[in-house]
């Protein structure tokens, strides 16, 4: 079942099985400023691809995380999120999760519980972080203490599209964070999905040692 | 750039987008009327938006103008062509702190967005201004903190 939600016909999910490939998604209500912040990170880079049939743009991105380079899609969504709820394949295979909310509308705060809830159904364990966006708006918010990102023990950035204040870094501990489950995955159903692979490959026998492959990341050279 | 946008505007009759824009060497204020052509109550604003803001002839005096403010006034237009009036436009691109913004449709949100965007233009630091930092970072953790009121009230999680 878990198979199926990947499928998107023009998008071949299987490639974020390999150790180069991270899939990074951004969750959060209409106008919360979710594209604003892809644009602002990746500036010259920013060529977003629309799929608009499934309400979705994918943002690609290269950068070194220690000593190799890793090809990054950011998963946006394009009005997806109206339905309150996102398409299965969305968070399939996901890497870590980025949740965004608008400083300037409690609504948008208060809806992180839901997209939170529905993050952990699908991806227990990926890193996630909680953006409080539009601090430019007024700067005194940063004086208040937004206490979901501390219940739910993941980190939590003001950031400001408009005028740049912590995206890159943002972003930066987000894709070294996505790199560093990806090489110790701790998801129950990774190692499901895994499992049911192999099976079907029965050749791949390598691979089928998680820990092992664990192990020899911690190492100082892994080519 | 040698032109500065000041501030624009809409005239109805006939169609038009008005913009007062200062010369930046000669510091004289001038009025511009741009008209705007093929557009009626069935077109595309954001795409007639878009036209505009690449014009060749105009494209120099609206480089200060954001596309989606161009696009509130290609609405404004529509709106009045389909029997609006102003006062119904304005109110569409009002925005309430507490409106649920995932309900709108597609032009609704739109006219929200447009909104929203004025104070991002405002604000927003431009990779070719002189203090524009990629990567800038500020430490809010050190800033004594007060509860927000927003986690009161707490049930679902907060």
């Amino acid at each position: 079942m878990a198979g199926d939600a990947g499928s998107i016909p023009e998008l071949d999910q299987k490639k974020y099985d390999s150790d180069e490939q991270v899939k990074i998604i951004c969750l959060g209500d209409s106008a919360v400023g979710k594209s604003k912040l892809m644009e602002r990170f990746l500036m010259d880079e920013y060529r977003p691809q629309q799929l608009s049939t499934y309400a979705l743009t994918l943002y690609k991105h290269t950068a070194a995380v220690g000593n190799k380079t890793v090809a990054i899609d950011f998963w946006d969504t394009a009005g997806q999120e109206r339905f309150q709820s996102m398409h299965p394949s969305y968070y399939h295979k996901a890497h870590a999760c980025i949740m965004v909310f608008d400083v300037q509308r409690k609504i948008t705060y208060k809806n992180l519980a839901n997209w939170y809830k529905e993050l952990r159904e699908y991806r227990p364990e990926i890193p996630c972080c909680v953006v409080a966006n539009k601090i430019d708006a007024d700067l005194k918010v940063t004086q208040r203490s937004f206490n979901f990102g501390k219940k739910q023990g993941i980190p939590f950035y003001f950031v400001s599209a408009a005028d740049g204040t912590n995206v890159v870094k943002m972003f930066r501990e987000m894709i070294t964070r996505a790199v560093d489950y990806k090489q110790n995955p701790s998801d129950f159903m990774d190692e499901v999905l895994q499992e049911l692979e192999n099976f079907d490959l029965e050749k791949k026998e390598e691979d089928s040692e998680a820990d092992e492959v664990g192990l020899k990341a911690e190492g100082p050279e892994s080519e | 750039m040698s032109f500065e946008a000041k501030r624009c505007g809409v005239q109805f009759s006939p169609p038009s987008i008005v913009l007062i824009y200062q010369h930046k060497e000669t510091k004289h204020m001038r009025k511009r009327i741009i008209p705007v052509r093929n557009f009626s109550k069935y077109s595309d604003y954001s795409m007639a938006a878009e036209s505009l803001k690449n014009h060749p002839r105009h494209r120099d005096y609206l480089e200060g103008v954001s596309q989606s403010q161009l696009e509130k006034l290609h609405i404004i237009l529509r709106d009045h062509m389909q029997g609006f009036s102003l006062e119904h436009s304005l109110a569409s691109f009002r925005l309430d702190p507490d409106e649920d913004l995932n309900q709108l449709d597609d032009d609704k949100l739109a006219r929200k967005k447009g909104q929203m965007d004025e104070l991002f233009e405002k604000n927003r630091k431009h990779k070719d201004d002189p203090d524009f930092v990629y990567d800038l970072e500020m430490d809010f953790t050190k800033t004594t903190q007060e509860r927000c009121s927003w986690d009161e009230e707490s049930d679902d999680g907060f």
